[in-house]
């Protein structure tokens, strides 16, 4: 998709959301990237954004989001970020400077900066040549950055090899995070992320802990006579959501003895059976209870 | 609610800052300083930018407790000439950065040529991205110091109201108060300045451009030294605008001149686990009470 259509997109999801001083700045800005030979006015603009752009969400109409690259979900984005993945599309990507501008950039950032620049990766011309980049991002314990990289962002799923989208996900466990918003995370679960989870919810057993409802989603098309064992825990829960989470995982299994298990459930084997509520429900009301 | 506009947050631990918000601390200024010894490499100092913008501000974030910084080179550090040439250079990068609210700390050490040319150079940027100036007043010579210190401030253009003279004591703080110059008064258990001779000197001076601070580093200090003193100059009679004004509202003026501080930074923050606020429950803990974060916001790492 032309780098400039998605320009055009976000600068109209802007105006019906932001001050026009703030715009004309913005645009005069790019004016000032484009003709300069230094990348001291973008990085300048980049940080200054802050003061003419706040950290209120959008709100995008269906039309504008279909002008984006495939599987780009701008719903999490605020102005400020809009306004800074604006700018830096105006980096001559022609040439390979830019990664160099770029790499700078992510060194430097502050947190919201950076946050901007993780989840812009998809909007960016080549990409996956910030690959190395987005998988040392991963490995920040800012939730913010963190969440920008793996949540509502198509990058990981596309570009990630398994090793890394697998500690993606596990560290996404780990830290807590909603599952239901990694993209294409069922296309891409694989026998080593379910044996890393599985794993994983063991020890917080150990610990007398409580395990996250998602992370049985990911063992759902491996299922065998040991995660068997793990899912009778699981429904064995007091916690509705875990239960409810447990029954989901049997009930979208092929695995017989596992569809089994709901017989000593039928109002859980009901509600799977009428898609009453989805892994993104559970999500969320995990998300909700833990506050 | 107070301020403690000058403290080393890096050096502190995480039982500092669940004390910091309990005393009532909801917004801290983290400048720039040297780290206990001289750095080698300029990366090292652009390392340690990052983290006053970056991790730093999301730790302080999990306590419910708004971070802000300034940026600059330290003035034991501008005596590396060469180093302090490349910190130069990168200090452009962070001084227009979000919640940076100053330049600074910056000044005088021992006094040397180097100090002088360095700090010179700071003042002209700072009038270039029109952020206010926190000087480091130095602890050897102080008095001669101070005065130097303002003299430069003033010769370079510079309005003293946009300029906080910090680590004052009973002998400097007249001259800078009589020139317009903001005074920071650093409270050091033991030794220096205490908590009952700051009392004294709000009793003195009144409340006018006098700021309170910890300046808590890794050395000996008080991380609530702030809320602190400010018990104490309840309990000596201070009145309470007094109270108010030297340990929340001066330096919220003052450093608000940036434009990159306002109370609404903490008195409606969002949440910082922002899946909260997706999640539909971002209710906006607003009004005249700033949001706590609790253990759930912190994310386990």
């Amino acid at each position: 998709m032309a780098k400039a259509q998605i320009q055009e997109t976000l600068k109209n999801a802007l105006e019906a959301s932001v001050d026009p001083v703030s715009l004309s700045w913005m645009v005069e800005q790019a004016e000032k990237i484009k003709a300069s030979t230094s990348p001291n006015p973008f990085f300048l603009a980049f940080s200054r954004a802050s003061r003419y752009f706040n950290k209120e969400a959008i709100s995008w109409t269906e039309g504008v989001t279909m002008a984006l690259p495939e599987g780009v979900d701008p719903s999490a984005w605020d102005c400020l970020q809009v306004a800074r993945m604006f700018l830096v599309l105006q980096l001559p990507f022609q040439n390979e400077v830019w990664e160099d501008i770029l790499q700078r950039l992510f060194e430097t950032g502050d947190m919201y900066e950076q946050q901007a620049l993780y989840a812009a990766l998809p909007l960016l011309p080549n990409s996956e040549r910030l690959l190395p980049r987005a998988i040392e991002g991963c490995r920040t314990n800012i939730s913010l950055i963190f969440d920008a990289i793996a949540l509502h962002n198509p990058f990981p799923a596309r570009f990630f090899p398994e090793a890394n989208w697998n500690q993606l996900v596990l560290k996404a466990i780990f830290m807590q995070r909603p599952l239901y918003l990694i993209q294409d995370l069922d296309r891409r679960r694989n026998t080593a992320l379910a044996a890393m989870a599985t794993d994983f919810a063991h020890e917080r057993w150990a610990a007398g802990r409580a395990v996250m409802p998602e992370v049985w989603r990911l063992i759902v098309p491996f299922m065998n006579s040991q995660y068997l064992e793990d899912l009778k825990n699981v429904l064995a829960s007091t916690d509705a959501t875990e239960q409810k989470a447990g029954a989901l995982a049997a009930y979208q299994s092929d695995y017989a003895p596992a569809k089994g298990l709901l017989t000593a459930f039928p109002s859980l084997q009901e509600a799977c059976a009428s898609d009453d509520y989805s892994w993104e429900d559970l999500g969320i009301e995990f998300q909700k209870n833990r506050i | 609610m107070y301020i403690d506009p000058h403290i080393h947050l890096v050096s502190r631990t995480t039982d500092d800052y669940e004390a910091m918000r309990k005393a009532g601390i909801v917004a801290t200024i983290e400048p720039a300083f040297w780290l206990g010894q001289p750095r080698t490499e300029v990366g090292s100092f652009k390392d340690y930018f990052s983290t006053l913008v970056g991790w730093e501000r999301f730790r302080a974030s999990q306590f419910g407790i708004v971070h802000y910084c300034t940026m600059g080179l330290n003035s034991k550090e501008a005596n590396n000439v060469a180093l302090a040439e490349q910190v130069m250079e990168l200090l452009p990068l962070y001084a227009g950065k979000e919640g940076v609210v100053a330049i600074g700390e910056i000044g005088y050490d021992d006094q040397t040529e180097a100090e002088d040319r360095f700090y010179r150079l700071q003042l002209e940027l700072a009038k270039e991205v029109e952020l206010p100036v926190l000087i480091h007043t130095p602890h050897r010579d102080k008095k001669k110091g101070t005065t130097r210190s303002m003299d430069v401030a003033v010769e370079h253009g510079m309005d003293p109201y946009w300029v906080v003279v910090d680590h004052n004591n009973e002998e400097t703080v007249k001259e800078v108060l009589d020139r317009g110059f903001w005074a920071a008064f650093t409270i050091y258990p033991h030794t220096k300045m205490g908590s009952e001779r700051m009392v004294e000197i709000v009793k003195q001076y009144g409340p006018e451009r006098i700021i309170v601070n910890s300046a808590a580093d890794w050395g000996i200090s008080d991380p609530i030294a702030v809320p602190k003193t400010a018990a104490l100059m309840r309990k000596m009679g201070v009145p309470e605008e007094h109270v108010r004004l030297t340990t929340y509202q001066n330096a919220l003026t003052v450093f608000g001149l940036s434009g990159q501080m306002h109370e609404d930074d903490w008195l409606k923050a969002a949440p910082i686990d922002q899946t909260k606020k997706l999640g539909g429950n971002s209710v906006l803990r607003g009004g005249q009470v700033p949001r706590v974060e609790g253990p759930d916001d912190r994310v386990e790492n």
